[in-house]
């Protein structure tokens, strides 16, 4: 299946959820640590050959953390930067044009992006300023800030059936659930011992989402009864980075971890972790599943490649 | 208001509809202020809903996919659980408000309302680098000496850093630095000490020249800073701060830190001589080690041992990835003597400096690395009197070390070791923990039995139950059974039992949660209420009978099992009533053989069967009797957990996990059947394993009092006396992360 070398060290990774063979890479200088960052949006070959194309790229002056694409234009991306702006781009218009907007409001780096899939019309950020804001592209400033937990957010992501609520990860051991119409949080699920990279919602059953952890964890949770965890799912040998729940089945989760691979997993399954993938040569940080092709899987990490493959085959191969 | 707010018409001078380039006077503005009208007709193209297909795409082959996605997941208010739309508990609120204010027509209208907008977009405009490109030399000696950075978290071993040329990096920058790769290392390090954690940072900072003592992200609050302590306190770490100036003491600390806790010799030990050949391989041992050991410290064995896993454990991991790392790379360079740690720096081997004990001592090792192998081949006996050769050799410098050593008191081991050693020169033989344990365990059980007898079949209810005044609590209840969400559908059972207390299916299903979920007291109270609400129910009977079984009451048992007999319409007519009153087992094994003559072809009275020779403990029968029943029921999990019990309980604990794992097959979230695979585990001795079982089981369901019995035995058995504590406390987060499964 097709590579795709970038220059810096991959952040993040996300499926357009307009064209089957379109995503977005979010990338950084020196692991993120200091330097530029550059997106990139790869167009899939129709046939298959180990061959991307690059449709665009844009240049930044920080790195790019993660990424998300509208869900109401096929042309737009939300990008999150390490200066802590949040940029939007649009594909329509000439590199020098874009940015379109930039929001500067995070005092620190922006880590994560999430458009709303249900109202479509405003996206969340998460920072290590520790809040989330929420945003919409006509407005100069955020609607809201949700300043709660004690250490950087990490995440926070839409639920994918209810238009208000969403859920945040934090490196404070929290999970929060929010509901957009009220002033603070809703629940605050202590769902690790230790930080919280990621968290997910379950696509099919909107009261489960997934957490993943520093401590080499994932855990699924009902927010109706948080006080267990549904599943622990044990595998990954470090801290698992991201976790995102299949569009097409309702136990299938994906994750990739500093431990340099990337997971499959069933947790209605005894034998939860039904895939593992071990082509990143370094830390593997970003990964997706795309909507419109059942699947297929893309992943991005520090060695600088981009790997885009269907589940069962060697991400390498081609 | 900035000029371009005046001239172009903010808020005030908006044309409803229609945007303010519109404005005549908007291009004069732009022209005089500098242009920002490209980006204001780009605003203008940001659609608020999907494009008609008049708009112009890269691909429009790709337009049929918009429909597709029209609606990318379902509907916001007509489908989703209850629970998160009913989330929002006050009234509709100022912020409810605002947040719908954002959607529809509205939206577009507002940007003209706003006159900061134009700022906004003068900066996007402008947002181009910032700062220079890094490229050239510079940027690939930073690019490369980042990466050995974050390679070394690899190994989780100390990053030495190499001395840098000057990068004139800015203030900015280093800020960069210093903040990121604080928070970033927490995430590498994760199973590190904060200590080792600002060592790595600051070894890293320090090479970059940037004061590790400006105000940087801080470590986490709250929870994970009292782990920390915690965890400080409990590993002995008294040295806060960056690395000590006194090179070895830090290195071995944080070579230490590699293993994450301080018994990971003992468990190397016990995974080559097995957990019990610990013990006896130690008494063999004791009498030639004892003379020699008196002079040294004891501490100075584990440290030792402690550097030789280092490489042991590295040279173990065969991962090619992790052969090929940089860090990896850097220890075997070590290991064959081509560098050496020297007052905390990396250095090209050569002659120690006399005296220097860390050179000596890391030259040595590296010179012999035969040594550790030497170890295992020789057995302990050889390897004693090598270390006394060299205990001798070093002499004073080497007790100075050792004095340093002990400050850190670290490790349970050296402790557990000193404290036999101190029995066995006492000629005592060592009372080993595991009789102890025994014997603490029988008095808990005794205790257990006294106390449960008192309050036997009295329901003891959750106190907090959210399913209290929910509609429909049974059906809830029957629902979360279903998918196997035990200790949830108990309390939305137990909701339904305070609302319907003469709920007979209520209770019984609460009876059957409560024995699936390894809960036999709760289980048998939950039944006998069922079998008052209604006495003649059979299911309710047979598992007041299994119940009463699985605790060894042999008169309850038989009292339900005759009466499943007796109120069952086809062998209703096989039990006199009269014999009721004085139940003898042969009486009632007999009457059910007659049943099982009578239809051949009825699982239950297998079943039934079966557990009888449970109780008159004929395995071999039960066993049959239960595999008869399977062949008629083979999707009945409860049964092949009770085939497995039995077949652990006839010492035929292999064949019993292969039931359990049958039973977990048909239904994962089986807490008992997780138990149990734990004591079929125990019973073959491997206790490591069954510790995770029973941790699994726990972890689903803290109830269950007898398994976390049987996690301390297994404990005590697998030498793991360090996660007593967590035990005891019942403290599963921690036993979950030291027993995954």
């Amino acid at each position: 299946m097709p590579v795709f070398k970038t220059p810096f060290n991959g952040y993040s990774v996300k499926f357009s959820p307009f064209y089957e063979s379109r995503l977005a890479v979010a990338t950084a200088q020196n692991f993120g640590i200091l330097g530029n960052g550059r997106i990139h949006v790869l167009d899939l070959p129709s046939s298959p050959s180990p061959q991307i194309s690059e449709l665009a790229s844009y240049d930044t002056a920080d790195g790019v953390y993660d990424l998300a694409w509208s869900e109401s234009h096929e042309s737009l991306l939300v990008a999150a930067i390490a200066d802590g702006s949040i940029k939007i781009y649009d594909l329509s218009l000439p590199p020098t044009s874009n940015p379109i907007r930039s929001f500067l409001e995070h005092s620190r780096e922006a880590h994560s992006a999430d458009y709303n899939p249900v109202r479509r019309d405003s996206f969340l950020s998460a920072s290590w300023d520790d809040s989330v804001k929420l945003w919409t592209l006509d407005r100069p400033t955020s609607v809201r800030t949700f300043k709660e937990h004690a250490y950087c957010v990490y995440s926070a992501v839409w639920n994918p059936r209810h238009a208000d609520v969403f859920a945040s990860a934090s490196g404070d051991c929290t999970l929060r659930v929010w509901d957009v119409r009220e002033p603070g949080s809703t629940m605050i699920i202590p769902a690790h011992d230790f930080e919280i990279l990621s968290c997910d919602w379950n696509k099919y059953d909107d009261c489960c989402i997934a957490t993943a952890s520093v401590d080499k964890t994932i855990k699924v949770w009902d927010v109706r009864s948080y006080r267990v965890p549904i599943s622990v799912l044990s595998g990954h040998g470090y801290a698992v980075r991201k976790v995102r729940f299949s569009p097409h089945r309702q136990g299938l989760m994906v994750s990739c971890s500093y431990d340099m691979t990337v997971c499959l997993w069933d947790y209605m399954l005894e034998d939860a972790l039904v895939g593992r993938y071990d082509h990143h040569t370094e830390f593997a940080v970003g990964v997706d599943m795309s909507v419109l092709v059942e699947g297929l899987l893309a992943s991005t990490g520090w060695d600088e490649l981009v790997y885009v493959w269907q589940n069962g085959t060697d991400p390498r191969a081609f | 208001m900035a000029m371009r707010d005046l001239v172009t018409g903010g808020a005030a001078c908006a044309v409803p509809g229609s945007s303010s380039s519109s404005n005549p006077l908007g291009a004069l503005a732009n022209a005089l202020v500098g242009s920002s009208s490209k980006i204001e007709e780009k605003i203008k193209e940001i659609p608020t809903s999907i494009p008609s297909s008049s708009e112009r795409h890269f691909y429009p082959e790709a337009n049929d996919h918009l429909g597709a996605l029209d609606q990318p997941f379902v509907d916001p208010n007509s489908q989703g659980s209850e629970f998160l739309r009913g989330f929002r508990s006050a009234a509709q609120g100022e912020l409810a408000a605002a947040w719908d204010e954002i959607q529809g027509p509205l939206g577009r209208e507002s940007q003209s309302h706003i006159p900061q907008l134009d700022h906004v977009y003068d900066r996007a405009a402008i947002t181009q680098p910032q700062q220079p490109i890094l490229d050239g030399p510079p940027q690939r000696v930073l690019s490369s000496f980042l990466h050995s950075f974050v390679d070394s978290s690899r190994g989780g071993v100390p990053f030495r850093p190499t001395p840098l040329p000057i990068l004139g990096l800015s203030e900015g920058d280093k800020q960069c630095i210093r903040d990121r790769s604080s928070i970033m290392a927490r995430h590498f390090f994760a199973d590190k000490s904060e200590d080792f954690i600002n060592a790595q940072v600051n070894a890293l900072l320090c090479s970059l020249d940037i004061d590790g003592n400006a105000q940087a992200k801080g470590p986490l609050p709250g929870r994970y800073r009292e782990l920390e302590d915690y965890w400080n306190e409990s590993q002995g770490i008294l040295k806060p701060g960056p690395p000590a100036a006194d090179g070895w003491v830090a290195e071995f600390n944080q070579q230490r830190m590699e293993h994450g806790d301080g018994d990971a010799w003992a468990h190397s030990y016990e995974q080559q001589h097995g957990a019990n050949g610990w013990a006896s391989e130690f008494e063999k041992s004791q009498l030639t080690m004892v003379d020699q050991m008196r002079g040294a410290n004891i501490s100075n064995l584990a440290a030792m041992e402690q550097t030789r896993m280092l490489a042991n454990t590295l040279a173990q991991n065969d991962d090619p990835k992790f052969q090929n790392s940089k860090f990896l790379q850097f220890v075997s360079k070590m290991s064959r003597g081509e560098l050496i740690i020297d007052d905390n720096q990396v250095k090209e081997s050569a002659s120690p400096a006399t005296g220097d004990w860390a050179a000596e001592y890391q030259q040595q090792y590296n010179r012999s690395p035969a040594w550790a192998d030497q170890f295992l081949s020789h057995g302990p006996d050889q390897w004693v009197n090598e270390f006394a050769m060299q205990a001798e050799r070093h002499g004073p410098v080497d007790n100075q070390w050792v004095n340093e050593f002990s400050k850190l008191h670290v490790d349970d081991w050296a402790e557990e070791f000193e404290h036999q050693v101190g029995e066995g020169v006492l000629g005592e033989n060592s009372a080993d923990n595991w009789a102890n344990a025994y014997d603490e365990y029988l008095n808990e059980q005794v205790a257990a039995k006294q106390r449960s007898d008192t309050s036997r079949g009295l329901y003891v209810f959750s106190d907090m139950n959210p399913y209290v005044g929910h509609p429909n609590p049974l059906k809830e209840g029957q629902e979360l059974f279903r998918k196997g969400l035990l200790s949830e559908a108990v309390l939305a059972l137990e909701a339904e039992v305070l609302k319907n207390p003469d709920n007979a299916e209520g209770w019984r299903l609460l009876g059957i949660a409560h024995a699936e979920n390894d809960d036999d007291q709760q289980a048998i109270a939950a039944m006998m209420r069922a079998q008052e609400a209604d006495p003649t129910n059979l299911e309710v009977l047979l598992s007041l009978g299994v119940s009463h079984t699985n605790e060894l009451e042999q008169a309850a048992a038989l009292k339900y099992l005759y009466g499943w007999l007796r109120h069952h319409q086809k062998y209703g007519t096989l039990a006199p009533p009269e014999l009721s009153d004085s139940l003898y087992y042969a009486d009632v094994a007999r009457l059910f053989n007659e049943a099982a003559q009578m239809s051949p072809d009825d699982a239950d009275v297998h079943i039934v069967l079966g557990v009888l020779y449970n109780l008159s403990r004929e395995y071999d029968k039960a066993i049959e009797s239960f595999q008869t029943a399977l062949k008629l029921k083979p999707h009945d999990y409860s049964l092949w957990n009770k085939l497995g019990a039995t077949q652990a309980n006839s010492v035929q604990s292999g064949d019993a996990i292969l039931a359990y794992q049958k039973a977990l097959d048909l239904k994962p979230n089986y807490v008992r059947a997780w138990a149990n695979m734990g004591i079929s585990y125990a019973n073959q001795g491997m206790y490591e394993e069954s510790v995770r079982y029973y941790v699994r089981a726990l972890a689903m369901n803290p109830k269950a009092d007898n398994a976390w019995q049987y996690l301390r035995i297994s404990l005590s058995c697998a030498s793991r006396n360090d996660m007593l504590e967590a035990c005891d406390s019942r403290n599963l987060d921690v036993l979950q992360k030291e027993f995954p499964l």
